[in-house]
């Protein structure tokens, strides 16, 4: 192009009415809006090209579970049971039902369950079962969870009709409604004091050891309820937060059945900053080294029902399997080698995940992940927390918050005597 | 064009000269801007694009340093057959995994295989039982003759589960279903390998020598950095509420007795090195791995099954114990090693 202020030289300056030069785009400007338009159209063609794919294999999946099920209609899915016992007894109880060798009952032909049968069984379910327990001619002494708060009418009904039939062959069954009669009968009530405590509930039960005697309260038992409960003035009270019964709420932890160790070393953590949360950080400021431990035992050995169910979307039968299995490609063992079958924790350093509020779960594997909890021993979390994608943690938080909460264990409380130095503001 | 009234044209219209480049323009545009599509999908493809760019995560692999990624991935369990050799294979792995209860009258401890073949036999470098399977029938040194898989199933309950302790007094019979089920699960496991070669993964991965002679008093302060949390302070493992072994004890009665692999400290290092601790594996320094072996190793343990009556532990230090280098026969804090615990002790026999 050539200069149009040159065109006519003889105009004068004041009518000159100033214009900018058509300038040229450059060239990079073209290549760039080209090339990002080329992916647009890519990118447009791939998508409508994978959502077809994806059509159509949720089509033919839709085709296979029909085909899968139309043949059993109206009646319930004869695998209900099987696939249900899978998903919650067979974490402790084993796949087959065979159980644990020294620790925990079988229920393929089991002596107990062929005197009670399914009706049973569902007592048992529902309220759960502790302390000694023969089974087989073998002895246990074990804590099994109340599933009263997890399992539907419909669901512990097919669980106890599958044990019942499948694993001991009786033709003892249960209904939903007789469930539902069993629900209300067994509201509020502890779980079964073991064999002797099912003496009353199973005509022709073989012999069974007598229970065990609880541990007397401690001294201070009320004072530290009330202290859980109300608080103090400098001490804010803890079931503000955590709700009444220990269960948490949201990002909230529940407490509620925690090994009373691992409560106070948390506490203790908070207190010298190794683990940071504003709240607790407040919290603990007042706590003396034995309210530590009294608190500590309180929630310790506090049963109650779940207060959490899957809230994040997670997949859950992804977090069943990370949960189970792990995902070793990633180094992640399964979650429970470490917290126990079914999420019931172990000893004094591995917490009990089993009830656990999903969003905190989900919440605590993050932070490990950016690395604001950094008070795991051995940084064991934080390798688990920086493999697990975003849907992998919801994952298994919601997975976890679908099980049965572990039963108190009261052989893990902490004696209060052991209390070395009481802080200075201890009361 | 020519045909055109004057006043159609407009007037500052390009000329000839300008269209031409104008096209020209249009061509370098064009070309330009595929090049650029070309060369963004180069990068992408060859992971030279930053991740947050890409969306992509890269996985993160603990690489233990000169091992190979490109592993045998084992089968699903959820894709083990609804049929009979299913049943088969689905006991197998029960075995495989509750040792003490599924084979339960062969077990003389409180160990499981999966304590040591971890993620159920499937772990690469935890010796995986997909790795083994393919070049059985094998020659042994160890006992001077060709294994079969059955062979070498009986020596592993014979050594790392201590049978001499167990219900029946000794690993199952030939011929047992324990074999049958177990075999099932590691044949169903290897699918797709190729017959007698050994894949990649094997065994428990190989570890350099220590620039320093192990030390059992070295390894003391690593147990109890790394692994006390969940083996114990006093290595006897932890169970649950209800009892179950959770983590295996590595000493004292209830773990493997003295003719087992684990016990030489060698493989105890190369294992710990590649998959202790759990879920961080490679975090020990190969220093730290021997030492801690060797520590484990200097512990009291049930005692070796081949070292039966009328052979005296001198005897059996020289003719079993003289090629790997442990602590079998000598004298550890004012402990024999290798006399094994009298029966009301614990699981093994007296001597
Ligand atoms: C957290 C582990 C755990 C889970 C999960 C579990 N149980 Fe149990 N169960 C136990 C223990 C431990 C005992 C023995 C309690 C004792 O020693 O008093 C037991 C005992 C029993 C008994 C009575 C003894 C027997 O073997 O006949 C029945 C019946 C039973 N469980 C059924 C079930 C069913 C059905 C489910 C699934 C809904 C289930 N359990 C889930 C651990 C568990
Ligand atoms: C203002 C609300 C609030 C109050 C009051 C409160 N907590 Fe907490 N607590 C929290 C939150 C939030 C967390 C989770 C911290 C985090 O995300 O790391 C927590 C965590 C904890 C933990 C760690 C639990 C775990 O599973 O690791 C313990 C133990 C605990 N609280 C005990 C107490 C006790 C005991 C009291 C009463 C003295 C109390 N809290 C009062 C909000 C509260
Ligand atoms: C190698 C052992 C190990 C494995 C495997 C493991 N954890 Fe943990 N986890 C721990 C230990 C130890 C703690 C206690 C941390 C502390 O004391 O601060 C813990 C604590 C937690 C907590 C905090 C609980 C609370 O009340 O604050 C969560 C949540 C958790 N783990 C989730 C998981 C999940 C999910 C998995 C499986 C993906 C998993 N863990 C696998 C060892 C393990």
């Amino acid at each position: 192009m050539t200069d149009k202020n040159k065109q006519d030289p003889r105009l004068p300056d004041e009518t000159f009415e100033p214009y900018e030069e058509p300038r040229r785009i450059p060239m990079p400007v073209y290549w760039i809006a080209i090339a990002l338009a080329i992916w647009g159209v890519v990118m447009l063609v791939q998508m409508s090209y994978s959502t077809k794919i994806g059509d159509k294999e949720r089509a033919s999946m839709s085709d296979q579970e029909v085909a899968a099920t139309t043949p059993v209609k109206a009646e319930p899915k004869p695998d209900a049971g099987k696939a249900l016992f899978a998903d919650n007894c067979a974490s402790c109880h084993g796949d087959a039902g065979e159980g644990v060798a020294d620790a925990i009952p079988p229920l393929h032909a089991s002596d107990v369950v062929k005197a009670g049968g399914a009706s049973a069984i569902t007592h048992i379910v529902m309220r759960g079962i502790g302390g000694p327990l023969i089974v087989d001619k073998a002895n246990y002494d074990g804590e099994m969870p109340s599933f009263a708060s997890v399992l539907d009418d419909k669901d512990i009904a097919s669980i106890a009709n599958f044990v019942a039939s499948d694993l001991n062959g009786l033709k003892s069954t249960v209904t939903p409604a007789q469930v539902a009669e069993i629900r209300t009968a067994s509201a509020d009530l502890n779980p079964w004091d073991g064999g002797s405590g099912l003496a009353g509930l199973i005509n022709g039960l073989p012999a069974q050891p007598a229970s065990e005697t609880a541990p007397a309260p401690s001294p201070d038992a009320a004072a530290t309820a009330a202290l859980a409960m109300h608080g103090t003035n400098e001490i804010w009270s803890c079931a503000s937060c955590h709700g009444d019964k220990g269960e948490g709420t949201q990002t909230i932890p529940r407490l509620a059945g925690l090994a009373p160790a691992y409560l106070a070393k948390q506490l203790h953590d908070f207190k010298e900053g190794t683990r940071i949360n504003d709240s607790m950080d407040y919290v603990v400021k007042s706590l003396s080294d034995k309210q530590i431990i009294e608190l500590a035992n309180y929630y310790g050995a506090m049963s109650s029902p779940s207060g959490a169910r899957p809230s994040l979307e997670g997949d859950l039968a992804r977090g069943e399997k990370i949960a189970l299995e792990g995902d070793w490609t990633k180094n992640v063992p399964a979650c429970f080698t470490c917290h126990g079958p079914s999420g019931i924790g172990v000893g004094d350093k591995f917490p009990g995940l089993a009830a656990q509020q999903p969003a905190y779960i989900a919440h605590q594997l993050a932070m490990w992940q950016g690395g604001s909890r950094h008070n795991s021993p051995l940084g064991l979390m934080a390798g688990i927390g920086k493999s697990l994608s975003d849907a992998d943690r919801r994952a298994v938080a919601d997975y976890l918050a679908s099980l049965p909460p572990a039963a108190a264990n009261a052989k893990l409380a902490l004696a209060v005597s052991a209390t070395t130095k009481e802080t200075s503001n201890g009361q | 064009m020519a045909n055109k009234h004057p006043s159609d044209i407009p007037p500052p219209g390009p000329d000839n000269a300008e269209r031409g480049q104008t096209a020209l323009r249009a061509i370098y545009a064009i070309s330009g801007g595929l090049a650029l599509v070309v060369l963004g999908s180069l990068v992408v493809d060859f992971g030279w694009a930053p991740s947050w760019l890409t969306g992509q995560k890269s996985a993160p692999v603990a690489q233990v340093k000169g091992e190979k990624t490109d592993l045998f991935t084992p089968p699903d369990e959820r894709t083990i057959p609804n049929d009979d050799f299913g049943a088969s294979v689905r006991r197998g792995m029960a075995i495989f995994n509750q040792t003490g209860t599924n084979a339960h009258e062969f077990v003389g401890n409180d160990l499981s295989c999966s304590n040591c073949h971890l993620d159920a036999g499937r772990q690469a470098y935890s010796a995986p039982m997909w790795a083994a399977y393919p070049v059985y029938p094998k020659y042994r040194g160890k006992n001077k003759m060709v294994n079969t898989m059955e062979d070498r199933i009986h020596g592993c309950f014979t050594y790392s589960m201590n049978a001499q302790g167990s219900p029946s007094g000794g690993p199952p019979p030939y011929g047992s279903d324990v074999y049958r089920d177990l075999q099932a699960y590691f044949f169903w496991m290897s699918k797709g390998l190729p017959i007698g070669v050994q894949p990649e993964g094997a065994g428990f991965g190989k570890i350099d020598k220590p620039a320093k002679d192990p030390s059992r008093e070295r390894g003391a302060e690593v147990f109890a950095a790394n692994c006390a949390v969940c083996h114990g302070d006093d290595g006897m493992g932890q169970t649950d509420a209800n009892g179950k072994q959770i983590f295996p004890p590595l000493w004292g009665p209830h773990s493997f007795n003295w003719g087992a692999g684990m016990h030489k400290v060698s493989s105890a290092a190369a294992f710990i090195q590649h998959n202790m601790p759990l879920s961080q594996p490679g975090k020990l320094s190969v220093q730290d791995a021997w030492d801690v072996a060797a520590f484990i190793d200097s512990k009291p343990r049930p005692k070796d099954p081949r070292q039966t009556d009328g052979i005296s532990l001198q005897e059996a230090d020289k003719k079993w114990h003289k090629s790997s280098a442990d602590f079998y026969g000598e004298t550890v804090d004012g402990v024999v090693l290798g006399t094994g615990y009298p029966k009301d002790a614990g699981a093994s026999q007296s001597n």
